[in-house]
């Protein structure tokens, strides 16, 4: 897990080159799906039902977006910044379809930092094994103080 | 730019924060007078009044602002 503290981030407008940045990748499965089909209750046959997903033209059941975003928690809240980090507020947006078993890279960097408010903006993105960019993000964070 | 001109971007900086049309702040407004002005928001706020009039506030400047004029006062005084 990363430590950051909010004087340790740099971001993309003070330092073009050398921002902070993190990313991790992350496997979906059938598991994951099972979960939050339980913590949700969303039954919605697109995530759930296989044929009906293929007759609605998708090659299979679409992973729920709301799942392929809940890694924007984990990349705030163990990565940028990290252990300190408070999440204030993520806007996400779905551009593809996500199946069970894409690999997905969850990546983010600090666009800007907000001295007044001790808030970073945080550019997020997920890509798929294909290189495909299926979602993203803006992430306002801030950090716990000393 | 004028107070007038401040106010006007301001007041733009408001609807979109709060996502309310009907708001107009004056000198006057404070927190007490706009439902949705919680702590997170007022974040969200100051943040975009930077982003829009291409400013830095300190922590200290914020926390001493009593009311929306002397947010714009602030502003101006660093345009």
């Amino acid at each position: 897990m990363n430590e950051y503290r909010y004087e340790d981030i740099i971001s993309k407008e003070e330092d073009k080159e050398n921002f902070t940045k993190a990313e991790f990748t992350v496997t979906v499965t059938e598991d994951m799906m099972r979960k939050f089909l339980e913590i949700t209750g969303d039954i919605n046959p697109l995530h759930n039902d296989a044929s009906y997903a293929r007759e609605k033209g998708f090659g299979d059941r679409v992973v729920y977006g709301m799942l392929t975003s809940s890694f924007y928690s984990t990349l705030a809240g163990v990565y940028l910044p990290g252990k300190y980090c408070i999440l204030n507020s993520v806007e996400s947006k779905f551009r593809f379809p996500v199946f069970i078993g894409d690999t997905l890279t969850v990546s983010g960097f600090v666009k800007v930092k907000h001295d007044a408010t001790k808030t970073m903006e945080i550019a997020a993105q997920i890509v798929n094994q294909d290189g495909k960019k299926v979602g993203k993000g803006t992430i306002l964070a801030g950090c716990i103080d000393e | 730019m004028t107070r007038e001109e401040v106010f006007e971007k301001m007041n733009e900086v408001f609807r979109d924060v709060f996502d309310d049309e009907d708001i107009t702040v004056t000198d006057e407004t404070t927190a007490d007078d706009i439902e949705d002005w919680d702590s997170l928001e007022h974040i969200n706020l100051v943040n975009a009044m930077e982003e829009e009039f291409g400013v830095k506030f300190t922590m200290g400047e914020i926390v001493a602002l009593k009311n929306v004029g002397e947010m714009a006062d602030l502003i101006m005084g660093k345009l």
